[in-house]
């Protein structure tokens, strides 16, 4: 089976240049600092891999067959499904982490605040005429 | 015995100066914590007004994590019992000493009262109930778990427990799940009969949907709770 087959030459082009402009866009928030490399491993990771396939369609092919999926495009969509379910998992993953941490943080400043009633309340106790 | 009682309350300003007064009552010698869940209302004033403890969560965290932020405040005053009791004025804090017996007697870790082993009160609707009977079951299919009132959140904690519950507490709904972990890690569980009544203001903040995901989320948190802990005594849960 031909190359030709699976991806027309210039849909290869925009299919690259979408990725690369993907990849491009991730790697600038990382460096203005709006994305942390920890978050984004995985989109960064499997936008690199959905590059290289498609700079190379014969992977994909021999991919394709491999799997036993019988039209290679329709492995393109499988892989394209994958690709939206990992980095939705992350999120939520990153997502949940967060919660927890929020409840702790939440659960900690209340406690610190009702010491601090409590160590105030016996301040104003000591002091022989309240505060001007 | 010290003690030291939850109270966790969202927007029950109305319900909550009542309830403290008859807790005071009831048990002169407890510290009273009123965890503020984000409220709108004046609930933190009227909580510290009435002499309690109160833990204002900046953020509304729901009823697990103001639990849990109570649970917390035990542990660090170390106390032997920590009691849990709703804002909405559905629990009898006169009650209380019927929860803390089975502790005194140390034949529990951890006390729930039961509407359905006594007679009369408040039992909630059919609806309501069919959903109970369904977690009962299932918690005990599951976890070995034998209780008739897995959603009550009126109880009692000795220091195991509150240990426990300090460190890992379910959120959403967390009250059949907390069984199942308690019974997990080791803890020995007791079922008394209470009475409970009908809340006295505001909205139950459970619908027909929301008991639906109740049953649900409650179900698959139960299908895969955490690992087993060891059993306590190599250096475990007891601080």
């Amino acid at each position: 089976m031909s190359e030709h087959a699976i991806l027309p030459p210039g849909v290869q082009l925009l299919a690259l240049a979408v990725l690369a402009l993907v990849l491009a866009w991730v790697i600038r928030l990382i460096r203005t600092q709006r994305l942390s490399v920890r978050d984004s491993l995985t989109s960064l990771l499997t936008t690199l891999a959905a590059l290289v396939v498609t700079a190379f369609p014969a992977l994909l092919a021999a991919g394709a067959r491999l799997v036993g999926v019988q039209v290679p495009s329709n492995a393109i969509f499988g892989a394209g499904l994958v690709y939206l379910a990992v980095n939705l998992l992350s999120v939520t993953i990153a997502n949940s982490g967060n919660a927890e941490r929020t409840r702790r943080l939440a659960q900690e400043c209340a406690l610190l605040r009702a010491e601090l009633d409590r160590l105030k309340a016996r301040g104003d106790a000591g002091r022989p005429s309240s505060p001007p | 015995m010290r003690l030291l009682a939850i109270v966790p309350a969202l927007d029950e300003a109305r319900s909550l100066g009542p309830l403290l007064a008859s807790m005071r009552a009831a048990l002169p010698d407890a510290e009273l914590c009123v965890v503020d869940d984000g409220s709108a209302d004046d609930t933190a004033g009227v909580a510290a007004r009435a002499g309690a403890t109160v833990l204002r969560l900046p953020v509304n965290l729901g009823i697990g994590g103001a639990v849990q932020a109570g649970y917390k405040l035990a542990l660090e005053r170390g106390v032997d019992v920590a009691v849990q009791i709703d804002g909405d004025g559905q629990h009898d804090p006169a009650q209380v000493a019927l929860l803390l017996a089975p502790l005194a007697r140390g034949e529990a870790d951890l006390v729930v009262g039961s509407r359905f082993l006594a007679a009369g009160g408040f039992r909630s609707t059919v609806v309501r109930r069919a959903g109970i009977r369904y977690l009962c079951w299932f918690l005990r299919l599951r976890c070995g778990v034998r209780v008739t009132d897995p959603t009550s959140g009126f109880r009692a904690a000795g220091r195991r427990a509150i240990a426990l519950f300090a460190r890992a507490y379910p959120s959403d709904y967390p009250e059949p799940e907390s069984l199942a972990v308690a019974t997990r890690s080791h803890l020995t569980l007791c079922e008394v009969p209470v009475t409970m009544r009908e809340r006295a203001h505001g909205a139950s903040s459970i619908t027909p949907l929301r008991t639906l995901y109740y049953l649900v989320k409650v179900t698959v948190a139960l299908l895969f709770l955490p690992r087993r802990e060891p059993r306590p005594g190599a250096a475990e849960v007891h601080p």
